[in-house]
């Protein structure tokens, strides 16, 4: 018999051997623990990981050894290494679990298939916190304690109507389009426009323009050359935007009232110089220090009332008047929220 | 699968003039070796540093995974370096495909398989067009390809809209979660179970041992290979070159569709962003593995080790909770020192086979 012959005769037997063998396989029933709990505060070690590196989640870092400290916690880790890559997130937090992190709150990269990520890692028994973004659709995550960005994106827009004597031409500066949190900033921007009745008008949404801050400033450049005489206002919804717009508009000197995002050096600066109206403030400090919390409570064997709930973790309009004092807003909050998480929405027998 | 070389095109030296004698390569002069004792070495170091490198479930599991993906990603450029050519659009390709893909499964229920296959016919189908392109216009296959990634950019951006108003399908094909999270320990026959290995690695070693036996055993790998190391020899040969092309870049695109259906169940979503990461890996595991940028000559073995090889790099480096910065910083010197100990490797060799005995 030739060799090919023998070696096809073989291949056939294997493939056989691997089919019959397939077909009397029984699948174990999965062992994995679907529940946390049971674990003191000493044995929680939170991971947070935002989707990249953004100066929005610096703060994370602070705040999550504030928490450590304050709730004498196992541990506390930020993760900043996903290079905004729902693959690479995925692969950060396998890690991180390897490691012995066994809570963890995530700002997904992607939030259309964060959801896969977290039931991943419930089936094996992590509590899991969406912070700083929700999933599209319904939350598979124990919570998601998140700026409410449709509620931001109003804030901001309501400013800009106002710094604009509540009429003329707006213009709004945003992320990436097919982000569904960006549709819910856009909806909420249309909103407060609508309530105008007419008055002032959305001439242009530009989107796409987050992902570096060269980007926005051409973008930036490009619209008030083309129509910079016609805009009386840019609300901004994003935080590259928010910096290229503050610059654009000082340099050109156009009567420009820019609403910015959170309190980055730069906006601040604008603020007190007076190319920034206002600007909308986040609290990250409050998302991972009460998401921290809640991942502890969950980890000693408390429940969500309601799981995969929505919490707003607030938004603040800031102008040069109460620059001084809004960090005393954001910790009211921040206390406010945990007492809630006490009171309201975790179960704890 | 070991290294395909085309046969020499050079004439043999006269029998009248012999070369003067030369001792056989050593052993360890294969860069296959040299790349697996470099795997050995670093897994051996992660592990000393922390334990957590062999957890079974979080990490090897996980490990083999990434591997399977990556590896096939590689072999779907090695399709196209055997030609010397360059495939810009590998990420794109597995993006579209991954679109078909979806939408097969969300539009017309269909099963986990035929939804592969339809995913598998359109990657074929752009790389042949690809293929088509370059053989027919003789414009450079880096130019058509990195063109066509643009092109397909855009097209799966606007595809997504249209058929999900988002980036990805809700979707998921009975069949997807098993091959995401279960490994052949969850299949036990009585009281004997299966190893901890992943159900997507078997798709990624059929398809190594596939491509494997195409350039080694079959005539149109054999052809293809030729035509990539002297295309006018292969002509005049009598091989239909421009056919061999067409074939290569649509192998090129059913293996990018595949890599990305790996990658689909893996992350356990079908969406935009597949294919994202693709392009330097894909070059990475086959050059780290030994195939010639400049065509001719393959390594499908090689290309798996060099996947493996860069996986367990960032596998480890991530558990060392290295920063952004430094991660980058030391896969890079990591990825130099193992390529400069592969050359010092072959070169040391090169001596020692020419040295008198």
């Amino acid at each position: 018999m030739s060799r090919r012959m023998l070696s096809r005769i073989g291949s056939g037997l294997a493939v056989l051997a691997l089919a019959s063998t397939t077909a009397a396989c029984t699948k174990k029933s999965d062992t994995t623990d679907a529940e946390a709990g049971g674990r003191e505060p000493g044995q929680v070690k939170v991971a947070l990981v935002p989707g990249g590196s953004h100066p929005y989640f610096q703060p994370w870092k602070d705040a999550g050894a504030t928490a450590k400290s304050e709730l004498a916690l196992g541990d506390v880790t930020f993760n900043e290494t996903a290079g905004w890559d729902q693959t690479k997130q995925n692969d950060v937090l396998k890690s991180l679990a390897a490691q012995g992190y066994n809570a963890f709150g995530v700002f997904g990269v992607s939030p259309d298939n964060i959801n896969s990520t977290f039931e991943d890692l419930k089936r094996q028994g992590f509590p899991v916190g969406s912070l700083a973004s929700c999933p599209a659709g319904a939350n598979k995550a124990d919570f998601c304690l998140s700026t409410d960005v449709e509620v931001a994106a109003y804030k901001g827009a309501k400013a800009a109507i106002d710094a604009m004597g509540g009429q003329g031409n707006l213009v709004h500066l945003t992320g990436n389009k097919v982000d569904s949190n960006t549709q819910r900033r856009i909806a909420g921007v249309e909103k407060a426009v609508a309530e105008t009745g007419g008055k002032v008008t959305l001439i242009q949404s530009v989107t796409d323009i987050d992902k570096d801050l060269q980007s926005a400033q051409k973008a930036v450049a490009d619209l008030l050359a083309a129509k910079g005489r016609q805009i009386q206002g840019i609300v901004n919804t994003a935080y590259n935007p928010a910096v290229a717009s503050a610059e654009g508009v000082r340099q050109s000197k156009l009567p420009i009232k820019v609403i910015a995002i959170d309190d980055d050096p730069t906006v601040l600066d604008g603020l007190r110089g007076g190319s920034v109206a206002a600007t909308v403030l986040q609290n990250p400090v409050g998302q991972a220090q009460v998401g921290s919390y809640a991942l502890m409570k969950l980890s000693g064997g408390c429940t969500m009332a309601e799981p995969g709930v929505t919490i707003d973790s607030g938004s603040f309009v800031v102008t040069k008047d109460n620059l001084d004092g809004y960090e005393a807003d954001r910790t009211a909050t921040t206390e406010a929220l945990r007492k809630k998480f006490d009171g309201d929405l975790l179960k704890c027998s | 699968m070991k290294t395909e070389t085309a046969p020499e095109a050079s004439a043999a030296p006269p029998a009248a003039e012999p070369r003067p004698p030369t001792r056989a390569l050593p052993v360890w002069a294969n860069p296959r070796l040299g790349l697996l004792i470099v795997i050995a070495v670093l897994v051996a170091l992660f592990s000393s540093l922390t334990p957590a490198f062999l957890d079974p479930r979080l990490t090897l599991a996980p490990l083999q995974a990434d591997i399977s993906v990556y590896a096939v990603v590689g072999l779907a450029q090695l399709a196209v370096l055997s030609l010397g050519h360059m495939n810009m659009a590998v990420g794109r390709m597995a993006a579209l495909s991954t679109f078909a893909m979806g939408l097969a499964y969300d539009r017309l229920g269909v099963p986990l398989l035929v939804g592969l296959l339809v995913g598998l016919a359109v990657g074929a189908g752009i790389g042949a067009l690809a293929g088509l392109l370059i053989a027919k216009t003789g414009v450079n296959s880096f130019v058509v390809t990195l063109a066509l990634d643009f092109g397909l950019l855009g097209l799966v951006t606007i595809l997504y809209t249209w058929a999900t108003g988002g980036v990805s399908f809700a979707v998921q094909p009975s069949g997807l979660s098993a091959l995401r999270f279960d490994t052949f320990a969850d299949y036990c026959m009585g009281e004997v179970c299966g190893p901890r290995i992943p159900l997507v690695v078997p798709i990624a070693v059929a398809a190594a041992l596939g491509v494997g036996l195409l350039f080694r055993r079959a005539r149109l790998g054999r052809e293809i290979l030729m035509t990539g190391s002297n295309p006018v020899a292969a002509e005049l040969s009598g091989i239909p070159t421009h056919r061999r092309v067409v074939a290569a870049h649509a192998l090129s695109g059913l293996l990018a569709a595949l890599a990305g259906f790996l990658l689909a169940a893996n992350n356990g979503a079908f969406s935009a962003t597949i294919g994202e990461s693709f392009l330097l890996p894909s070059f990475l595991a086959p050059v780290l593995g030994g195939t010639l940028l400049a065509g001719g000559a393959v390594s499908v073995l090689g290309t798996a080790l060099g996947a493996t090889l860069t996986q367990v790099i960032y596998k480890g480096l991530n558990l060392l909770q290295f920063s952004l910065e430094e991660l980058k910083l030391y896969i890079g010197l990591v990825l130099l020192a193992a390529l400069s100990l592969d050359r010092l490797r072959a070169v040391l060799a090169e001596r020692r086979a020419v040295s008198p005995s």
